[in-house]
This record gives C-alpha cells, sequence and structure tokens, in this order.
C-alpha cells in the first residue's frame, strides 16, 4: 500500500471529508483555505478562497455540488463545487466547529463555539439545492446547550434526530423537527472529538479525548461496542464494506514537540467493528492523526494530520480477504 | 545520436550476424492464448530463442457518469502553473513509501517479532559455529544445565578428570543418596554438596576461577570496531583458545576496550603474552597481560 502524500495545506488540518461518490476529497485546514483533491490520483482541483480565519470544518452535500464550510471567522460559508464560488455567507457571533448537511441536502446544521459571554449552540439553516437561487439567511431553528457545549454534531437518519457530542463526554439526542432535547447519556468521560455516521445513518462512532470510541445507536443512545486505545482520540469512522472502525489521534497537539514520533502513537489503528480487537495500524504521519475518513466504497481511506499532510490510502488485496475464522466458516457453510 | 552515424563505441558486429535469423512466428492457441517465437543474437553471439505465451485479457471498468464528468472540471483558485498542466502536480503531491499493511488479530505480537527478528538472527549467526559443551560431562548442553552438575566435578579438573563414562553411573546413585537436604530439587549449599567423595580435593581453591585465570589473558587498549572473532584469529596463532570475551557495550554493541583470551594451555598463553603485548591493531597499539584472579 503507497499512500499518497497531498501538501496543500501549510498548517495543521482540521477536517477532511469525501464526498458521497468517493471520487472527490476535501480538507480543510487551519490555513484558511479549502482544497478539493481527485482521491485516485492526489490531483488538486481546486482551492475554496475567502475564508478570514482558522476552518474547522467542511461537508459535502449528497448531490455533490456544494461543500459548506465553518471557520474561526464566525462564518459559515456555502460554495460551489465546480468553480469554487462562495455562494453564501452567514454570520455568527462565535466561531464554528462543525457543519454537517442533512440525509436530503435541504438542511444544513452548524455547531457554534461558547465564547465571549455567549453559549454554545446548534443552528439548523434552509438550503435550497439550487446553484444560482437565493439562500435564506433565516435560522431555521436554534439549539443553545446550556451546561455543556456542542463540539461536534450530526443527523441521524431521516433527519429524525440532531446527535451531539459535548465538551463534558456525553451525547445528546434532539429531536430534528423541534430541537427538543429528548435524551443526554454520558458515554465518554471527556470531550467527544469526533462523530461520524454509519452508511445508513442509524448507528455512529464517536471519539474522545478519554482514549476510547464507541458506537452508538442512534435511536435510543444504546451503546453498541466501545474500542479502546492507548491514546486520546481526535477522530473515529466507520468503513463500508468491511467491518471496521478506523480511529486516528496521538498526544496532544501541544506536546508534540516533546515526543518522539515512535512513542507519540501517531498511527491510525483499525479495529474490528463487531470484534472489538485492534487488526492493525498504519503509521506515516509525524503529527497526531486531526481527521479521519473512511472512502465510500470502503476501498481505501483518507487521514490529515496535524503536521499539514493529507494521506490517501487505497487497500492492498489483503484488507479485502481478511476474516476471522468465525466469519470465514460462515461463508462456507452458505 | 542519429541511427545513421553509429557511436564509434557501438558494436558493429551485429550486421554480419543477423544474416540467418529465422522469422518469428506467432502461434494461436486453442485456449485463447497466442505463442510467439523470436529469435536473436545474444552479446556472445550466440542464437536465443524466446517464446512467448500471451493471454490478451480486456478489462472493462464502468465508471460513474458523475464522477467521469468531474474528472473534466476546469481548476480554480490554483496557481496560473497548475492550472494549466493537468494531473498530479509535483509540489502538492507526491507518493510515500510503501507501507506494509497486514491485518491480523494478534498484529501485535507480530509486529514484535519483526522487531525482534534482525537481532535474533545476528545472534543465530554468532554461534552459527559454536557448539555448546558441558564442561562436566561433555554433553551437549551449558554447563549450567547439566543433570550432574551436583554431583559430578568438571572434566579437566582433579578427581573427576578420571572417566566420564564411569562417572555418570555412580552419579545417578549419588544422587538418590542425595545431600543432607535428601531431595533432589531442594537446594544444597556448595560446601554441603557431594557429602564426601570428591569435595576435599576441590578445597583447595575456586575450580573454575583457579583453571580460568591460569590461562587467562587480559587485552586492553582494543579498539571499538574490534570484533571477537577478530581477537580469536589473532590469538589462535599461539594456541587452543577456549574462550574469547569482548566487552561490549549493551546499547550502541561497540567494543568497550578490553577483552580476556582464555587458551587451553598455559605455554600458549604465555608466548602469545609475550608476543601481543605492543601489538599494533586497528590503531592502537594493544597491551597484554595475565589476568588477574577476580577477588
Amino acid at each position: 500500500m503507497r499512500p499518497i502524500l497531498l501538501s496543500g495545506h501549510e498548517r495543521a488540518l482540521t477536517q477532511i471529508k469525501f464526498n458521497p461518490d468517493g471520487d472527490l476529497l476535501f480538507s480543510v485546514a487551519k490555513d484558511q483555505q479549502i482544497c478539493v483533491w481527485y482521491s485516485h490520483n492526489g490531483e488538486r482541483l481546486g482551492v475554496y478562497k475567502g475564508h478570514q480565519g482558522a476552518i474547522w470544518t467542511v461537508d459535502v452535500d449528497p448531490t455533490s455540488t456544494f461543500i459548506a464550510s465553518g471557520s474561526a471567522d464566525n462564518t459559515i460559508r456555502l460554495w460551489e463545487i465546480k468553480t469554487g464560488r462562495c455562494l453564501k455567507t452567514w454570520d455568527f457571533l462565535t466561531a464554528v466547529k462543525r457543519v454537517e448537511f442533512s440525509e436530503d441536502g435541504r438542511q444544513l446544521l452548524g455547531v457554534t463555539e461558547k465564547r465571549m459571554g455567549h453559549l454554545g449552540t446548534i443552528v439548523v439553516l434552509n438550503i435550497t439545492p439550487d446553484v444560482d437561487a437565493e439562500q435564506s439567511d433565516e435560522r431555521e431553528m436554534t439549539i443553545v446547550c446550556g451546561e455543556s457545549k456542542a463540539t461536534v454534531a450530526g443527523w441521524s437518519y431521516l433527519n429524525k434526530y440532531i446527535i451531539a457530542g459535548h465538551e463534558d463526554g456525553s451525547v445528546s439526542q434532539y429531536d430534528g423537527k423541534t430541537g427538543e432535547l429528548l435524551d443526554n447519556v454520558p458515554l465518554h468521560d471527556l470531550q467527544v472529538t469526533d462523530l461520524q455516521w454509519s452508511p445508513d445513518r442509524t448507528y455512529f462512532i464517536t471519539a474522545s479525548k478519554d482514549k476510547t470510541a464507541r458506537l452508538t445507536a442512534a435511536r435510543n443512545l444504546e451503546p453498541l461496542k466501545k474500542y479502546t486505545a492507548d491514546t486520546p482520540l481526535n477522530s473515529a469512522c466507520i468503513t463500508p464494506k468491511k467491518d471496521f472502525v478506523i480511529l486516528g489521534g496521538g498526544q496532544a497537539a501541544m506536546d508534540v514537540t516533546t515526543t518522539a514520533a515512535r512513542q507519540g502513537k501517531f498511527e491510525a489503528r483499525f479495529y474490528h467493528k463487531i470484534f472489538v480487537d485492534e487488526i492493525g495500524r498504519v503509521r506515516g504521519h509525524f503529527g497526531p492523526l486531526n481527521s479521519v475518513a473512511a472512502h465510500p466504497t470502503g476501498k481505501g481511506y483518507a487521514s490529515g494530520g496535524e503536521d499539514g499532510y493529507v494521506r490517501v490510502h487505497h487497500f492492498d488485496k489483503g484488507y479485502f480477504d481478511f476474516m476471522y475464522e468465525v466469519e470465514r466458516e460462515r461463508q462456507n457453510r452458505l | 545520436m542519429a541511427s545513421k552515424n553509429r557511436d564509434w563505441a557501438d558494436d558493429d558486429e551485429g550486421d554480419e550476424v543477423t544474416v540467418e535469423l529465422p522469422p518469428p512466428q506467432t502461434i494461436q492457441n486453442k485456449d485463447g492464448t497466442k505463442t510467439t517465437i523470436t529469435y536473436r543474437y545474444n552479446e556472445e553471439g550466440q542464437k536465443v530463442k524466446t517464446t512467448r505465451r500471451i493471454r490478451l485479457v480486456t478489462h472493462r471498468e464502468v465508471v460513474n457518469p458523475r464522477v467521469a464528468e468531474r474528472k473534466t472540471w476546469a481548476k480554480f483558485g490554483v496557481p496560473e502553473k497548475e492550472k494549466d498542466s493537468p494531473g498530479p502536480q509535483m509540489d502538492t503531491t507526491s507518493i510515500g513509501e510503501n507501507i506494509i499493511f497486514r491485518l491480523s488479530t494478534n498484529w501485535r505480537q507480530d509486529t514484535k517479532d519483526e522487531a525482534k527478528d534482525p537481532n535474533a538472527n545476528a545472534m543465530k549467526d554468532k554461534l552459527k559455529d559454536k557448539t555448546v559443551k558441558c564442561r562436566i560431562c561433555n554433553g551437549e548442553h551449558f554447563t549450567a544445565r547439566c543433570p550432574y552438575k551436583d554431583t559430578m566435578a568438571p572434566v579437566g579438573a582433579e578427581g573427576a578428570a578420571g572417566d566420564v563414562a564411569a562417572g555418570m553411573g555412580d552419579d545417578l546413585s549419588a544422587a538418590q543418596q542425595g545431600g543432607p537436604a535428601g531431595k533432589k530439587g531442594s537446594y544444597v549449599p556448595p560446601a554441603l554438596r557431594n557429602s564426601g567423595g570428591a569435595a576435599g580435593e576441590k578445597m583447595g581453591g575456586n575450580k573454575y576461577g583457579e583453571r580460568d585465570d591460569f590461562a587467562t589473558l587480559r587485552v586492553t587498549n582494543v579498539s571499538e570496531m574490534a570484533e571477537e572473532g577478530e581477537l580469536r584469529d589473532m590469538f589462535e596463532r599461539f594456541g587452543r583458545v577456549t574462550r574469547v570475551f569482548l566487552a561490549k557495550d549493551r546499547e550502541t554493541g561497540l567494543a568497550k576496550g578490553f577483552a580476556f583470551i582464555s587458551f587451553a594451555d598455559r605455554g600458549d598463553a604465555v608466548k602469545a603474552c609475550s608476543k601481543m603485548d605492543g601489538y599494533g591493531f586497528k590503531h592502537l597499539i594493544l597491551r597484554v597481560e595475565f589476568a588477574k584472579k577476580a577477588a
């Protein structure tokens, strides 16, 4: 497996995301620009310029027409993927830490930071799925997180719930229409750093600073699996096609200079989704992994690190052939 | 250089010998493969027949039309230079080194084994031509593991030197009779071991120490780069060397600068001591003296 190294950013990566077809890879970093790459060969298609602060988050709409980005310049921006044109800017009072399109692409949620006397909120915006249409300025809904600010959030299946991870390690379930808090479960001991969905959005994986990642059902927040690592985690994703999860993390960014690369645990860790065993690691970054993303077809994954590199991996045959003994037996019986 | 003006360095014999080559053949096989046979002369002027079997497979890949369309998009927001040139750019995209990524339930163990391997192999190589020989019964095990170590004196030490084979029978019975402690597995202080018998004769001194120090040389001012093998080669000229010990730093693996050489015969040791003292070895002058007995 020879990874493709993308070095389009000058500062630490914050999030990377594949579009639903998996041919484009979006990367955002603290250097104020968004890059889009062809995932098969690592060619850069374009750069979206306009943000005035570090960009924390990016998301692609289901039709690969728009991307939305959230930045420390207190804005969410909507861009046309093809041309790099900025279509809309929504201004907020504080930095935007997370954006995500709903399953149908008609709504966009944003998580705003708690700062300067403002409480952390989750806002929902309506999106008109037309490049030339005027986007509405109005907030469809605002959920205020009084107790502990939300760090990540996402839409469940059919936009039924909004699931949010909080700074105190708890995960809440809000009604997708009314914004009413339905449930709050203390899943983690420390801050939730990432939340990514299964392909059908019925369950999700959360990564946390408490060195664990958890698989949880969206319907009732029932804990399904727990993956324990030996380092704080920054990101986790579920691989399609094979039943694995990928966790990324490493020594906290501020401690990196005092740590050797070998001891920093800057590796992507593969766990079996069902059996919860760690089954392999991929090294390569020389800083913590800030974001991992699985290719939507399951044939590869990408990781973005504090070192400013994105590494795109296409799996070898051995990856797809790997099976537990019980899985193989079952396959033989069928 | 153009083909007409041949380089003077080119071999121009080719023109003469290419006369009688049979024409290349192509045969269509029944199983869908093609066999091509070609002839050529190799560098030594010998005729070489090359037979190739070729199977042509058409591999068709269906690409999502949306994906195909996106591949034709024009670049934007990138530097001018990058905009005009298709394909990945050198300054933003590179290929990383190959990563061996093998999934396994016990990957942790696997990687550990790999890490250990080089050392283990090096050790194996070192020990390849050394045979383990017990000092007590001459068997192929370490002296410490010898089943007779409590009951027999080492070969060569006075007393038990006599005959090993006969000794073994005695030993077994001796073991059964046991020391004062009775049971074989329990610890018996050396002083009480083998009560009676040969013990008295050994009282004279430390059996191992005396024997070793008797013909052991201490070599100092040894180069960092020295290897035990080199020392052995140098000293073997004077007689049979039973043991070479070169002190090495545990972490760096470099020699610490001193070594001990044990000879089988003290006469050889004396000779070696006089000859090798002051011998130049790897830019340093060796200092050789008889080892002092350990305190």
